[in-house]
């Protein structure tokens, strides 16, 4: 049974093309009976070989309905999944060793509420949502990333087996989605040398310096860069950046080459990404340098310098 | 109350199961179900404190003694009832042990099997509903179980067992049915048997004759003989011990041969007792499924008291010509010594006919003119000269009676005789087009051996004495009966008399067309919807696609209208499908104020008509969500709407 059910799943994979979303129809539901179907089946089948034998006409009469009730079931648990809309939403980047989610959403947009189940691949802890009429919801697998780098979403197995729990219905998802894995920050204080050039460069700079663009806040900013207006208008949290004039000092290089050569990639990596993540905590330009690759200040510039470590001679 | 009971699915089984087992009350010691029953209240209260469960060590013990206590009752584990007890007495002890999800699935299994339990015993019209019954419980629990709301689950079992139901119509109706059964069961010694005994004297056949239930019934193909013809042979009496009649011999094989009569063919449904099932005299050639035993009774292949079906032609008004050896000949005219004044009559009216038919007509004229009266209650007679005193002193009886008296002054005369027990005449039912034979139709007769011939002459002293009794039937023959029976008789109003009919005739059809639905019958109904000559694979096959794609038709109906949305989605698409047969485009973006700029060549009171629906469709879309009543009905006024007919 097992091998059977690993060579019809990877079959059923080998057919999915990576997706951005769509919509579940019928080339893409499969139905099985879970093991209550078959004990149920099973009793049907016992029943009407005793029919058979007592000629006892009821019996019959059971023996059918019960067989009946299954094929209904059959069709309950197709609807179930038939025409649901699924979508993949970006997924955010962590850092290695913790969980990032995997993150889709559903939306029914029929008069029927839908009991579905999620989860990653074979083995996953299936995650359960009840989806109402009309309504939508987006569920978030956990996934936990254990090394450096750009990580596809899994393979997703979406599934009901309701309302009887007597078929299994099931849709095998192949969602055009990644998540990033950073560096692990590693501390280095021997180049943070922050703290002496905030009291030069920021303090003093504070007032000259210039509205750049809104962001989305981020743990640490401070609540004088919270765009309040923003706030009480559209009740999202948005923060301000700032871009002062570039004067020299003010702009932190952080360099691949400031580390000698015996200093292995990963670690260089770490590092860096630790000293990224000091300036953003301190609100410090700084400028990345890596072979090949430079990231200056510009909007989102966390995110970019993260993904570059994180994607750095890493097949994607 | 309920509803806060059944929040969790394991209390929705165990009810479930409850209801299952109610029924078998009625077949098992009652002990065994009420302490099933006891147990799974006591399941339900563990459940509802979180109390944990007895140990093994203690419900091993438990399970031992009560397997005990069944086999002391009922004296065996297996068969209908044994089965059918050790089944729910492992129930009870499993719902102690269920503490998983999968464990309750099981127990709900379990109750779906158990369902068919009370079938084995009854299958009346009443079991099918109790049937339906336990089916809606056990699919309620199977939702809640799964984890369905409680609320609004009722209807979805309901409406998932309507939807199954054409389905099993269509099985029931076509997946084939055996001629017989797969393994021989284990004969119940529980179950009393009906019908006629295997002796007798007088007295039984006289307490059959009081019951009025249906025996059988039939359906002649073309038109039916008279009632006085319709002679329903069962069983032969041979032998005489002087006070009761038996069967002791049964003769090894018979030649006979047949003279005279006409054909006529029924079909016939009834329980077997002892594998006998009645036969119209006379009958030719044996029905399918069992054999002709001398003396013209139909004897069935197999053991069993489920309701059977036949189809026979017989000779009617034949003459029964067979060769009797001498020794036979003496074995039909033994008796016991005693009654010497029957004997001395006996002699005496052979003297006087002459040959055998001759005694016959003497001796039925006796009984017409001697004093004779037919009643159902006769003064005991002594067991010593039990005839003498019948002929001479109290001449007062019933069929036993007259039958028994009369074969007996046959073998006085030095005739061979012998009794018949059977069933005499029937009732038509108009409505339902068959005649029903029931338990007071009971009878027995006499067939009179006459040498002259070689035949087996049939007499019926009874109807020279109650001439009625063979035409009319008991109830009118009796006028002392006719209060007794409130459902007989002349006085009987005509639309009670009609309820009757009907209530008989929806029994027919049941015990027809459901508990007697076997392969003779389905072989029947595929010839005539022309599935096949035969009820083979290809046949089955055909009939479970035709009648599949029907019973699917519901399901289909149900998918479509859950897809088409709500009614508000449903109405704006019917407004859009009308304006677009206007000629007027309306795309998916446009509000509803587009729309009706874009209606506006629409002549006065359709475009009125238009602006009145399509406030109302934007008042219920964006100011306040609308309820589903008023959005029905709305749709309602959308399908009325037809631009441009005017």
């Amino acid at each position: 049974m097992l091998p059977f059910r690993k060579a019809l799943q990877r079959w059923l994979l080998s057919r999915l093309p990576l997706e951005h979303g769509g919509r579940l129809g019928q080339r893409r539901i499969y139905l099985l009976p879970t093991r209550f179907g078959l004990l149920l089946l099973v009793v049907a089948l016992a029943v009407w070989v005793g029919a058979l034998n007592y000629a006892v006409s009821l019996a019959y009469a059971l023996a059918f309905w019960i067989i009946g009730l299954m094929l209904v079931a059959v069709l309950m648990a197709y609807r179930q999944l038939s025409g649901l809309n699924w979508t993949v939403l970006p997924g955010e980047g962590v850092f290695v060793g913790q969980s990032a989610d995997c993150r889709i959403q559903l939306d029914n947009d029929s008069a029927l509420a839908r009991r579905l189940q999620l989860r990653a691949g074979q083995g996953g802890e299936p995650l359960s949502c009840l989806l109402a009429a009309s309504s939508s919801q987006s569920l978030a697998l956990p996934l936990l990333l254990a090394r450096r780098g750009r990580h596809g979403y899994p393979a997703l197995q979406l599934w009901s087996t309701a309302p009887f729990g007597l078929m299994r219905a099931f849709a095998w998802l192949r969602p055009d989605g990644h998540v990033l894995a950073y560096p692990l920050p590693m501390p280095d204080r021997e180049r943070n040398d922050l703290h002496s050039e905030q009291g030069s460069g920021r303090q003093s700079g504070d007032d000259e310096e210039d509205f750049s663009h809104l962001a989305e806040y981020r743990q640490g900013d401070t609540p004088r860069q919270i765009a309040w207006s923003v706030l009480a208008r559209r009740d999202v949290l948005v923060s301000k950046r700032f871009a002062s004039q570039p004067r020299g000092q003010s702009i932190r290089q952080l360099a691949w080459q400031d580390y000698p050569a015996a200093v292995d990639m990963e670690s260089r990596l770490s590092r860096l990404c630790w000293r990224v993540q000091q300036c953003e905590k301190a609100g410090q330009h700084y400028r990345l340098h890596l072979p090949g690759v430079v990231i200056e200040p510009q909007p989102q510039q966390r995110e970019l310098a993260l993904a570059a470590l994180a994607e750095f001679k890493r097949p994607s | 109350m309920i509803k806060s009971l059944l929040r969790q699915g394991e209390m929705a089984v165990l009810l479930a199961l409850a209801l299952v087992i109610l029924p078998l009350l009625l077949f098992l010691p009652v002990w065994l179900p009420l302490l099933v029953l006891c147990m799974l209240a006591l399941r339900a209260v563990l459940l509802r404190r979180q109390a944990a469960m007895p140990s093994l060590y203690l419900l091993l013990p438990l399970l031992l003694l009560a397997v005990g206590g069944l086999w002391l009752s009922l004296n065996t584990l297996v068969g209908r009832e044994g089965g059918a007890a050790l089944l729910i007495l492992l129930l009870g002890f499993k719902s102690f042990e269920s503490r998983q999800q999968r464990d309750w699935q099981v127990l709900l299994a379990l109750g779906f099997f158990l369902a068919a339990m009370p079938l084995l015993f009854d299958q009346s019209p009443l079991a099918a509903v109790w049937l339906a019954i336990s089916l809606l419980a056990l699919t309620w629990a199977m939702l809640i179980l799964s984890g369905e709301m409680v609320k609004g689950s009722l209807r979805s079992a309901m409406q998932a067992l309507a939807l199954a139901l054409p389905l099993m119509l269509v099985l029931f109706v076509v997946m084939p049915r055996l001629p017989g059964p797969l393994w021989s069961m284990p004969h119940d010694q529980h179950v009393a048997s009906t019908g006629l005994s295997d002796s007798m004297e007088p007295g039984s056949i006289s307490q059959l004759v009081q019951q009025q239930e249906p025996a059988f019934s039939v359906v002649f193909a073309g038109p039916a003989p008279a009632v006085s013809e319709m002679y329903w042979r069962i069983m032969i009496f041979d032998d005489f011990d002087g006070r009761r009649w038996q069967n002791v011999r049964g003769l090894g094989s018979e030649t006979v041969q047949w003279q005279g009569g006409h054909y006529v063919s029924y079909s016939l449904t009834g329980k077997p007792a002892k594998s006998r099932l009645p036969l119209l005299e006379y009958t030719v050639a044996a029905p399918a499924g069992g054999t002709l035993e001398p003396g013209n009774l139909f004897k069935l292949a197999r053991d069993g008291d489920e309701l059977f079906r036949f189809q026979a032609q017989s000779l009617l008004a034949a003459h029964y010509r067979t060769v009797l050896s001498p020794a036979d000949q003496d074995f039909y005219r033994h008796l016991p010594p005693g009654n010497p004044a029957s004997r001395q009559l006996a002699l005496q009216w052979r003297a006087q006919g002459g040959d055998g038919a001759g005694f016959v007509r003497a001796a039925l004229q006796y009984f017409r003119l001697g004093g004779f009266s037919y009643t159902l209650q006769p003064p005991l007679l002594n067991s010593e000269d039990g005839i003498d005193q019948f002929m001479f002193s109290s001449r007062k009886g019933f069929c036993e009676h007259y039958a028994s008296a009369l074969a007996f002054m046959a073998r006085s005369a030095g005739m061979p005789a012998r009794i018949v027990t059977g069933y005499q005449g029937g009732q038509f039912n108009p409505v339902g087009q068959f005649w029903q034979v029931k338990s007071s139709d009971a009878h027995a007769w006499v067939e009179v051996w006459l040498a002259e011939t070689g035949e087996w002459l049939r007499v019926d002293p009874t109807a020279a004495v109650a001439p009625d009794r063979v035409v009319q039937g008991v109830s009118q023959s009796i006028p002392a009966m006719q209060p007794q029976l409130p459902g007989l008789g002349r006085s009987m109003p005509s639309w009670l008399l009609r309820v009757q009919q009907n209530w008989q005739a929806a029994g027919f059809a049941w015990q027809q067309w459901v508990v007697g639905y076997d392969a003779g019958k389905q072989l029947n109904l595929y010839r005539w919807l022309g599935l096949g000559e035969q009820v083979d694979s290809g046949a089955v096959l055909r009939a479970v696609l035709i009648g599949g794609g029907l019973a699917c038709l519901p399901l289909l109906l149900l998918w479509r209208r859950q897809r088409s949305g709500s009614p508000l989605q449903q109405g704006r698409q019917r407004l859009v499908q009308a304006l677009a047969s206007m000629k007027i485009v309306v795309v998916d973006s446009d509000g509803p104020l587009d729309i009706l700029n874009k209606a506006r060549r629409l002549s006065e009171p359709d475009y009125r008509q238009l602006k009145a629906l399509l406030k109302e469709y934007a008042a219920m879309r964006y100011r306040q969500p609308a309820r589903q009543q008023q959005a029905k009905q709305w749709l309602r006024r959308v399908k009325a709407f037809r631009p441009g007919r005017q």
